[in-house]
């Protein structure tokens, strides 16, 4: 298991930061920045500002999202906040609300 | 006593695990296993076990069931059940634990509280919170490692050809059927001989509440008390 | 370890007061007072030490209380109770023993801490 997993008991709140993919199964609060993938899963509940390079999101995120490469919004996911990343892809069942910007000039 | 050994080998299943390159600084709160590879720093509170693997590092005030120590710790650890130091474990900061092991190779400075626990009667005497025996639980990990209580109720003197019926014992939990056969020390480890070891003793949050619910103020500082010589402040973090 | 002297103290014994040697010392009786070896101190199991001790190594399976300052290792092994600071290079507390106190010994942390 290479990967960082927060599990669906587990409550964050504060900061997390790192260069390794990650999964979160349960809540985190406060802000999360990556410089690989993250997975929010169904049971996943993120309220934070995540900084990432991709970003799939099955469970709910409110805050606002910045990826180098891809926002990957799936199906039954609640996403509220701002995403900015030069590929958005939402899927049909996401519910979203927020700006979308894929103007981004770096990458 | 391969606590920490089983505890580790069985970990894999589907608990969190902060990767090395993981750094999560504020608090955090659960109850399942965690496992660190990576950096925790903050507050932490589990109703499991926390393992710090050889390259983790928490620097915390930790509340847990059990902890098991292989990498570094700089901060407080509460643990409702026990404590383990490894061989390549390291830490500065006071334990409370009714269990403390320390093995050699291990480092540490500062204060080890383990109540004034009896050894011999430890496991059924306290008020416990009954928890369901480790059998009658559909988990996927049979192995889960309740440490088993390598602290005997207190044998029969050897020299009697049969003793007599134990009154005074503790009701076992009643999934288990205790041998009636009389074991000369049943301690030592010995558990193998027995079905199952009684509940270990679960007690509710002993000291320091740390509210678990996580409310909205930023991770306290991590004093490492007064056992110990290195003061430890973590960087406030509030989001 | 020095061979051949070894002192014992024995389980009628009680001693009150300084004891001080170079040979290895096992105790299985009573001690109150101070006590200063060179070498190997045991208390065993029957043995009850209300002292502050000064030893190379110190291997401890009955009952201790008082402040340990040992130049080597101290063992608490699984019978022991011990309430005091322990000062050692090593510690090493079994399953089952009971120690209430400090302990210090070199932690040498990363330098990121």
């Amino acid at each position: 298991m290479a990967n960082t997993v927060i599990g669906s008991s587990i409550v964050i709140d504060g900061e997390i930061s790192g260069d390794e993919d990650l999964v979160i199964q349960g809540t985190v609060k406060g802000k999360i920045s990556l410089k690989e993938s993250l997975y929010v899963e169904g049971s996943g509940v993120v309220e934070a500002d995540i900084e990432t390079q991709n970003v799939e999101i099955a469970g709910r995120v409110t805050g606002n999202i910045v990826a180098s490469d891809k926002v990957e919004l799936k199906t039954d996911c609640r996403v509220v906040g701002d995403i900015k990343a030069p590929r958005i892809l939402i899927a049909d069942g996401a519910s979203f609300k927020g700006n979308v910007d894929m103007d981004m000039k770096e990458r | 006593m391969a606590t920490a050994k089983e505890l580790s080998a069985s970990n894999n299943v589907d608990n969190t695990v902060v990767g090395p390159s993981i750094l999560i600084s504020g608090r955090l709160t659960g109850d399942e296993d965690l496992t660190v590879r990576g950096r925790v720093e903050g507050e932490l509170t589990l109703s499991r076990t926390l393992i710090v693997e050889p390259s983790g590092v928490v620097k915390a005030n930790v509340a847990v069931k059990n902890a098991i120590v292989s990498g570094v710790v700089v901060g407080n650890i509460n643990a409702t059940e026990s404590v383990e130091l490894t061989r390549e474990g390291r830490m500065v900061g006071d334990i409370r634990a009714p269990r403390v092991i320390i093995v050699d190779g291990a480092s540490f400075r500062g204060r080890v509280d383990m109540g004034d626990v009896e050894p011999g009667r430890l496991p059924a005497e306290r008020p416990a919170v009954v928890r369901p025996a480790a059998v009658t639980r559909p988990t996927m990990t049979p192995a889960r490692p309740t440490i088993p209580s390598a602290r005997p109720t207190p044998p029969p003197p050897p020299s009697r050809p049969t003793p007599p019926p134990p009154p005074s014992r503790p009701t076992p939990p009643p999934a288990v059927t205790r041998p009636s056969a009389p074991v000369t020390r049943p301690g030592l480890g010995g558990l193998g001989s027995k079905p199952l070891p009684p509940p270990p003793p679960t007690r509710v949050e002993r000291a320091e509440p740390a509210d678990q619910a996580g409310s909205s103020e930023g991770p306290s500082p991590v004093l490492v008390g007064a056992g110990a010589k290195k003061k430890v402040v973590v960087k406030k973090k509030t989001r | 370890m020095a061979t051949g002297e070894t002192g014992i103290i024995g389980k009628g014994i009680v001693i009150k007061g300084n004891l001080t040697g170079g040979g290895d010392l096992v105790i299985e009786g009573r001690v109150e007072g101070q006590i200063a070896l060179k070498n190997h101190l045991t208390i065993e199991s029957t043995g009850k030490v209300q002292a502050d001790i000064r030893a190379e190594e110190l291997t401890i399976n009955g009952e201790a209380s008082g402040n340990i300052d040992a130049s080597s290792r101290v063992a608490i092994n699984a019978s022991a109770k011990v309430a005091g600071d322990i000062k050692a290079p090593r510690v090493v507390i079994e399953d089952g023993a009971v120690f209430n106190g400090s302990i210090e010994m070199d932690v040498r942390l990363p330098d990121d801490i």
